[in-house]
């Protein structure tokens, strides 16, 4: 299945060559031609002939990940590995989990002193990524050296699975989800030019999008994202942003763009006439590609379709299948309105 | 002529801030122009001088930027009595800037001023055990208020004034090292560039207002839109008390930055010469987009592969910034061999993915 | 001019809901225009061609706002700040929305001080969900404050009025250089207040030779006022520096030299807080040519602002002059 692959694929901020491959793969053949650009965005083009609207989807492929920049030498740390965060990850999510490292997927723990051992205090306190070490077994930092070298990359080794009712969980959602819908996308048919942008980079700053975006000059743009779900026990309803469940979610202002409204309202609609539950996103914080995109150039015309996601940026993420699936539905439904001219520039 | 140190300790001690560059830029173009076919301003002030590579066809095209300006403050405030108080452009610590000498640049000319502090015989305990924020210092030019008045503007800049100190082992100290020992590397470079033939046609860059946020780099990455965009700059020289990772030695080599935001294979090819030409060098980790020129070169217009290098130096962003001669000359050499190797068919691996 | 800072001043246009203004404004050029659009972000733009390099004048007309991000079962409706509009700002003032619903910001029992917009809810009037939502949806965008006062001496106090000045001047600099000929075109910015977003679309589409941003600047001359040196009524300020742009010297030249032969006495901007759209269109591109002339205002950037008319001419004047300086 595609989007297992896709988040079990290794892909951290600046590293998503595995992530890459796996699309360019499922995409071979099925397009008229793919590139990848100088930062490693890869591109998908179908019908750059045509005439009409020239259309550009958006999925970023990077996830949070972390960065090894130390292997300890001497002492109690002899052999441990220091790291720092690629793209936005609470601290407190960190402890105790198992990572992959590098190219070579070397596997280890992220540990910290036990319980036991912790004063009250310090226990009360988030402990803080400069506190926390890797752990790959090794014996001495010679031993670390020989599998792990600084500037190697690390993700969470979350698997996928689906469990509960239509729900799966796994690693990065946030936004190989995204990954996924996109690769379908792909391979409809419309009659006007079509770009699919696998973007890199999202993660520390929306930068591949955004020479993507000036690369394609779209005229309507649609970022295809994993958004914040947190509609669980004790959360009221402003501060849920989006219901697991209950469609995908449309934005109408995050913290790095407000929403062209005519284009939100059109995708509404389109989602109304074809019966697919959509809701509105209802939180300011947080942003996507499209708030990079749409200040490019002339300025661009779109907006974006999310997907709910619980515990976004955390090792193990959750979605709805069945808000996967109408993600996937509602754009199909938005490609073919364009099509038929509903939405006019 | 033997080296640019001379021409370098020139730059250190002439007055260049964010959006006043005029001074530096003066000083630079002839020494561009003894290497380059053509040297340009453009609208930002950014100076681009072109030196031609061998061959016929397409070429390679380099840029290499260093940013002429250095971290200066503006005046925000005349006082009663004609104390100036003063906003920043460019990231000073205040701490570092009590009883400093400064230069306010005036219409009718420049003039030295002290920043003020109270002495510690006024100062309460209590006081002495905090730091002033920016907005309690002031600067004090010995005149009265209607002299001062008389001379100075709002908006009139303020840069710091030091010598340039030659200490031990052709280490040395002052202001604006940050980011003048990199103008002294392109200038050595395309010293060394002369000796070597290179395909590559080389767009020397002295860019502006890289301290109040990259935004020369943001603009001239956009207009040559070359192949391979190297800024660059200085970084943090080690000193006790500094995470291990973001400790460069003095003497070790120019630092060459790996990361999120910055072309691999271009780092990986920096690697590569510095090995083969038997050049010192130290690898600096970046998770987060780099806080030089080379950030904005990444995504400028369509994007651009990025690199950045350059020297470490101790006590950044204050008037005694330190670092070393030698450093530079390798960072030169560095640079030199890389640009000599440039050709297209690295160019084209660049967007192989 | 007074009269058209008032009418504009009664259009309510939060950042990303400006679409009525753009009309209004659009139609005062339409006449003296050789072409008016709308672009993609939702500036409004009217470019007349003529003598000389091309000149872009911009001003914003967006104003701080709020925008309704949730609907309860009750009928409450939840707001964000669009902008930089504060939660202490915004409490227990009435917010008047685009579509004409007006309601009460009010604050969640039990909270001592408005510190988050999260404490902070709407009241419309609603008796339940269906009443609200037919008055109200998600999006839906709002301002806060009341209407323009003639405060006698030449002075105004109220809603937007920073930068419906603004867009005062630029409209009568714009008719004006058009009828003396010159190659001018007028943007009248959209989404400043959330920071700066659409203006360096309209200066790539247009690429100005120069271009001249009209925005207010805080004047200093309050009780406390420590955050420029500049003072109301003195005149116009010619922007040193803010948080998004550096003038080049050059610039600084042009505005001088139009002052001087004006003879009008010029106030000088260094407001390290603000972020008006001169810089986002001076990093476009190659690099533009671009300054930014300031009237003072008391209180800038929030809901409602005073102004002195005086300022508002010599603005306007010193702005016409330094177009026709430039090229020269
Ligand atoms: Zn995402
Ligand atoms: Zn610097």
């Amino acid at each position: 299945m595609l989007l297992k692959t896709l988040s079990e694929a290794f892909g951290p901020t600046g590293f998503e060559d595995d992530v890459r491959n796996v699309i360019r793969g499922e995409l071979d053949g099925r397009v008229d031609e793919m590139n990848t650009d100088v930062l490693g965005n890869l591109i998908a083009v179908k019908g750059a002939k045509k005439p009409g609207p020239k259309v550009m989807l958006d999925a970023h492929m990077d996830e949070v990940g972390l960065m090894i920049v130390q292997i300890c030498d001497g002492g109690a740390e002899s052999g441990l590995l220091k790291f720092r965060a690629l793209g936005g990850i609470d601290p407190r999510v960190l402890v105790s989990k198992p990572v992959l490292i590098g190219p070579d997927r070397i596997p280890g723990v992220i540990g910290a002193k036990p319980v036991h051992l912790q004063a009250p205090e310090e226990r009360q306190k988030p402990i803080p990524m400069d506190k926390l070490y890797i752990d790959i077994g090794a014996k001495d930092a010679a031993d670390a050296k020989a599998v792990v070298k600084p500037g190697d990359a690390a993700v969470f080794a979350t698997r996928y699975a689906e469990f509960g009712d239509r729900a799966a969980k796994g690693k990065s959602f946030d936004d190989r989800v995204g990954c996924a819908l996109l690769v379908e996308a792909m391979q409809t048919e419309v009659p006007y030019p079509l770009y699919g942008a696998f973007t890199v980079q999202e993660e520390i700053g929306l930068r591949g999008a955004r020479a993507a975006a000036y690369q394609i000059q779209p005229d309507i743009a649609i970022a295809l994202e994993g958004t914040v779900c947190f509609d669980v026990v004790g959360a009221p309803s402003h501060g849920q942003s989006t219901v697991f469940g209950k469609g995908p979610a449309l934005t109408v202002q995050d913290a790095q763009t407000i929403a062209d409204r005519r284009f939100a309202e059109f995708m509404w609609e389109t989602a109304k006439r074809h019966g697919i539950p959509v809701q509105w996103r209802r939180v300011k914080g947080g942003s996507n590609d499209f708030g990079a995109i749409h200040r490019v150039g002339k300025g661009i015309v779109g907006g974006s379709i999310s997907v709910p996601v619980r515990y976004i940026h955390a090792p193990t993420q959750v979605v709805s299948l069945d808000d996967v699936e109408n993600a996937g539905r509602l754009l199909r439904a938005v490609l073919q309105e364009i099509a038929e001219g509903s939405f006019t520039l | 002529m033997e080296n640019h140190q001379p021409l370098l300790e020139q730059l250190m001690t002439t007055h260049a801030g964010p959006g006043f560059e005029g001074a530096v830029r003066d000083v630079i173009v002839p020494h561009l122009r003894s290497y380059a076919q053509a040297v340009q301003v453009d609208v930002m002030g950014n100076v681009v001088a072109q030196v031609a590579g061998c061959g016929e066809g397409r070429r390679p095209r380099v840029l290499l930027a260093a940013h002429m300006d250095e971290i200066a403050l503006v005046v925000a405030r005349i006082e009663a009595g004609g104390f100036l108080r003063v906003v920043q452009t460019g990231g000073f610590d205040p701490r570092t800037l009590v009883g400093q000498e400064v230069v306010v640049h005036a219409r009718g000319g420049d003039l030295l001023a002290v920043v003020g502090s109270k002495p510690p015989h006024l100062t309460a305990p209590e006081e002495r055990g905090k730091a002033a924020p920016l907005s309690d210092l002031y600067l004090d030019l010995a005149m009265p208020e209607s002299a001062v008045r008389e001379r100075v503007r709002i908006g009139d800049r303020v840069t710091l004034s030091r010598d340039v100190y030659l200490l031990r082992n052709r280490r040395l100290a002052g202001k604006s090292l940050d980011n003048r020992a990199s103008i002294a590397i392109l200038l050595e470079t395309l010293h060394r560039l002369q000796q070597l033939i290179h395909q590559a046609d080389v767009y020397a860059v002295a860019t502006v207002q890289e301290e109040v946020g990259l935004r020369g780099a943001q603009t001239v990455g956009f207009a040559v839109q070359p192949d391979v965009a190297i800024a660059i700059d200085v970084t943090f020289g080690a000193f006790p008390g500094q995470a291990a990772d973001e400790s460069f030695a003095l003497d070790a080599g120019p630092a060459i930055s790996f990361g999120p935001n910055l072309h691999r294979k271009v780092f990986q090819r920096l690697v590569d010469v510095a090995e083969r030409h038997r050049i010192p060098y130290q690898i600096e980790l970046s998770q987060t987009p780099v806080g030089a020129d080379a950030n904005a070169f990444q995504v400028a217009g369509p994007g651009l592969a990025a690199a950045l290098v350059g020297i470490p130096i101790r006590y950044m962003h204050t008037s005694v910034e330190t670092g070393s001669y030698a450093d530079i000359e390798q960072c030169a050499r560095l640079l030199a061999h890389y640009i000599a190797e440039l050709d297209m068919a690295q160019v084209e691996d660049l967007s192989c993915y | 001019m007074k009269e058209w800072i008032v009418r504009l001043a009664a259009e309510i246009a939060p950042s990303g809901s400006e679409g009525r203004i753009t009309s209004v404004l659009l139609d005062a050029v339409q006449d003296i225009a050789d072409e008016t659009h709308m672009d993609a972000l939702g500036n409004a733009i009217a470019t007349k061609r003529g003598e000389g390099p091309h000149v872009m004048i911009a001003a914003h007309m967006d104003e701080p706002g709020v925008m309704v991000i949730d609907i309860d079962d009750d009928g409450f409706l939840r707001v964000i700040p669009t902008g930089g509009l504060t939660a202490s700002e915004a409490a227990f003032r009435q917010v008047a929305f685009t579509n004409g619903t007006v309601g009460l910001v009010c604050l969640e029992d039990g909270e001592k001080r408005p510190e988050q917009f999260e404490q902070l809810f709407v009241d419309i009037g609603a008796k339940h969900r269906q009443e609200a939502e037919s008055r109200a949806f998600i999006g839906l965008g709002g301002v806060l404050g009341t209407g323009v006062a003639d405060i006698g001496n030449g002075r105004l106090l109220g809603r937007a009025l920073d930068n419906r000045v603004g867009c005062a001047i630029a409209l009568h600099a714009f008719r004006e250089l058009a009828q003396l000929g010159r190659y001018v075109s007028v943007v009248f910015t959209a989404q400043n207040a959330p920071g700066a977003r659409a203006a360096q679309a309209a200066a790539f589409a247009l690429e100005p030779d120069l271009a001249i941003v009209v925005d207010g600047v805080p004047a200093s001359d309050v009780p406390g006022g420590k955050r420029t040196a500049l003072k109301l009524g003195a005149g116009p300020a010619f922007k040193v520096m803010d948080a998004g742009t550096v003038a080049p010297l050059s610039v600084k030249q042009l505005i001088e030299d139009a002052a001087d032969a004006l003879g009008l006495t010029l106030q000088y901007e260094v407001w390290p807080g603000g972020r008006s759209d001169t810089g986002a269109i001076q990093l476009t591109r190659e690099g533009i040519l671009a300054a930014g002339i300031s009237y003072p205002v008391h209180t800038a950037g929030a809901a409602e602002a005073l102004v002195d008319l005086a300022d508002v001419e010599a603005t306007l004047r010193l702005l016409v002059a330094a177009v026709q300086t430039f090229g020269q």
